[in-house]
């Protein structure tokens, strides 16, 4: 039985992966590839926890649950998420509504003034509450922000470089990424500056599959030039929660969700 | 504030003593892990999380204020400790101070957070009990938020969250795909913590300069009758990110800018309407902001006693120009109604507000080496009253443990009795260290 199994899962991963007719066009991959990374199921709920190592050593922790809800696939989302450690971020929530024609609107609660704060739009390519992550890369960047070139295929990636149509916005002028060509996962982002220099990169460390979703479970920021490094961890990753868009307001700012933020029986 | 204090001493030790132990132990810290290993996640948190932070602070004047004896602003050991309890049905928060004031000389200990948080049918989410309110758009600079601020934290170099004190409030806000609905009523009028003499001078209009009274000035609060509580509602909708908002209160002044028939300082009665809105523009957030302050009692401007209809409005914008370097630039009006009759009227007519106050605001701010180093330089400049504030301060967050706070509050202007003028001899410099545990 356990065999026929096994023949079953190899024949299924002959069919729908590496060995399928390879994509050839840039934007169809980048499209895919964001779909893959940001947009699985209806939506989706996962603990994070970041180790932030600075160029000496140093570490500090982050440690937060995000709930995601897509408006559409491959369209707008809203995110929300809530901070559990450290201790002076505890409670602080923050909540996107992600935008794919026009900028973000993104709100931070910080609970010690009952403030609610807007993030302006502009303020996306810098550090995410401390961490070498960008806000950008916690809800994405826009497929249509770039252009794409298909640099190579290889046995496992589509190797694909990216130039930012608005250089003004963003600190690299162009990175590449090698995309899983099974998963369709970005497994690695290299970011160069405009001096040439290769300064950042993104990598993925651990995939695994949830659902029937193949899902980064640990991923990790370095920064090439200044040293230090940032390491994402996300556990308990549950989708198609049914997760209502009330979820995604003010009031979840203010009252977070107890109900959805709460951990799922099953997963790991 | 002694007797009070060491009551609330013994009860919250009584607390901790009523505990069960494990709860105290925290054993199972959940960074304690190196690994990346089920461990490390900590517990689905069922038992009560408690933090918060001791913090040590000093600060102290460039010059002398010759009206008080001691030098410093600030000199204080605080203790934090926060913790909350949630079930489906409610949710309990608790978050303390206790401080050593060594410029009070005394102990004082404030709940800041105090609630009990639960829901009335789908829509409606209550809080009731000692908490922290703000609302409005404003950034330091308030119209339609009458909830207190603690303008001496403020000024001698707390930490920002101490400008908002806490209220013992009923809030109900209702959700609804139409409009929400927040409705704050405080029944027991809660003033501004105002200049009382005790750690800045102020100015006085009746003495015609600063003074520093002792006893402390205590203004004459509303009796505490039902009747003079404090009402605040405010409708507020969000569409396609364009924030929208109608507010409304009923109670009183809150700083102490009326005089009883004795010439005792005290609080007029206030109702105020406004309306804000919130959206992005370009490349950053815009704000406009306005607020009508009817003074109930001095409905046509003639009595000296008591402080004159206001029209308040405001216009902000935030952006962020460089990477990691925002700014805010904002500007104020406060134009005082039926002024010809206030100065008509007035004992000392040139102390009066003018008819136009001008107050322009800038926020810059510079964020280095992901966040670990921030430094900020805030700055209200009226040229109506021809004074300034500046707040700088350089904030270092060392690890997730400690972190401190080098800063100053720097006043100066032409005349004597202006808002920021009279603090001149309270410009000061302050270090706060922190230790989040």
């Amino acid at each position: 039985m356990r065999a026929v199994l096994t023949l079953c899962a190899l024949l299924v991963l002959v069919a729908d992966g590496a060995n399928a007719e390879p994509l050839t066009d840039a934007d169809e991959i980048v499209a895919r590839a964001n779909l893959a990374s940001y947009y699985a199921g209806a939506d989706g709920r996962s603990e994070v926890r970041m180790i932030i190592s600075d160029a000496q050593g140093r570490q500090q922790r982050r440690q937060f649950t995000v709930l995601r809800r897509n408006v559409e696939a491959g369209g707008d989302q809203q995110f929300l998420v809530v901070f559990s450690q450290p201790s002076d971020v505890r409670n602080t929530t923050f909540l996107v509504h992600k935008h794919v024609d026009g900028d973000d609107d993104r709100w931070l609660y910080l609970p010690g003034l009952d403030l609610v704060k807007r993030i302006s739009a502009g303020d996306k390519r810098t550090s995410f509450v401390g961490a070498h992550y960008f806000y950008e890369d916690v809800s994405g960047r826009r497929p249509a922000d770039d252009s794409h070139e298909l640099l190579e295929t290889t046995d496992e990636h589509y190797v694909l470089r990216h130039i930012p149509l608005d250089r003004q916005t963003v600190e690299f002028s162009s990175y590449v990424t090698w995309i899983d060509r099974e998963t369709l996962l970005p497994m690695k982002i290299e970011y160069t500056n405009p001096a040439g220099k290769l300064y950042r990169r993104v990598e993925v460390l651990e995939v695994a599959d949830f659902d029937g979703h193949p899902t980064v479970t640990i991923s990790r920021v370095s920064d090439l030039l200044g040293g230090g490094q940032t390491d994402m961890q996300f556990r308990y990753i549950k989708y198609d929660t049914g997760l209502p868009e009330q979820v995604f307001t003010e009031r979840s700012l203010r009252n977070p969700p107890r109900d959805w933020l709460q951990r799922p029986r099953s997963g790991t | 504030m002694a007797p009070s204090a060491t009551h609330w001493v013994l009860k919250t030790a009584a607390l901790l003593v009523l505990l069960p132990a494990p709860l105290l132990a925290q054993d199972d810290d959940p960074w304690s892990n190196e690994q990346w290993d089920d461990e490390g996640w900590g517990q689905e948190e069922e038992a009560l999380p408690f933090n918060g932070f001791v913090e040590a602070a000093a600060g102290t004047r460039f010059t002398r204020d010759p009206l008080l004896s001691k030098r410093e602003t600030l000199e204080e050991l605080r203790w934090r400790l926060e913790t909350e309890w949630n079930t489906a049905a409610l949710s309990l928060r608790f978050k303390s101070d206790l401080a050593y004031d060594g410029i009070e000389k005394g102990w004082d200990a404030e709940f800041r957070d105090l609630t009990v948080g639960f829901r009335i049918g789908e829509s409606i989410d209550a809080r009731i009990g000692q908490q922290v309110l703000t609302w409005g758009t404003g950034d330091l600079v308030f119209l339609n938020d009458l909830f207190p601020k603690d303008f001496v934290s403020f000024f001698a170099g707390r930490d920002d969250d101490y400008l908002k004190a806490p209220s013992a409030t009923l809030r109900f806000t209702r959700f609804s795909d139409t409009i929400n609905i927040d409705v704050a009523w405080t029944p027991l009028f809660e003033p501004d913590v105002y200049l009382n003499g005790e750690r800045f001078s102020f100015f006085s209009p009746l003495a015609g300069s600063n003074v520093s009274p002792d006893p402390p000035l205590a203004a004459v609060e509303p009796s505490d009758s039902l009747s003079n509580g404090e009402l605040a509602v405010r409708l507020f909708k969000t569409v396609e990110g364009r924030e929208y908002a109608l507010y409304a209160y009923d109670g009183f002044f809150k700083q102490p800018t009326a005089l009883t028939a004795a010439f005792e300082p005290t609080f007029a009665a206030l109702t105020a309407i406004g309306a804000s809105l919130r959206q992005p523009a370009g490349p950053g957030l815009v704000n406009f902001e306005t607020a009508y302050y009817w003074s109930r009692d001095d409905k046509d401007g003639t009595d000296p006693l008591l402080p004159n209809d206001q029209l308040r409005l405001l216009a902000g914008y935030e952006w962020e120009p460089k990477a990691n370097f925002t700014v805010g630039l904002q500007y104020y009006l406060e134009w005082t109604r039926d002024h010809d009759a206030l100065i008509r009227n007035s004992p000392a007519a040139e102390f009066e507000p003018d008819e136009l106050r001008h107050v322009l605001t800038t926020r810059l701010s510079f964020r280095a080496g992901l966040d670990r180093h921030v430094f900020s330089l805030f700055a209200f400049i009226s040229p109506s009253d021809r004074d300034f504030y500046l707040r700088p301060s350089y904030q270092f967050r060392y690890s997730d443990e400690w972190s401190w706070v080098l800063g100053g509050n720097l006043f100066g202007g032409d005349a004597q009795h202006t808002f920021f003028s009279q603090l001149q001899d309270a410009s000061n410099a302050y270090l706060r260290i922190r230790y989040h545990y």
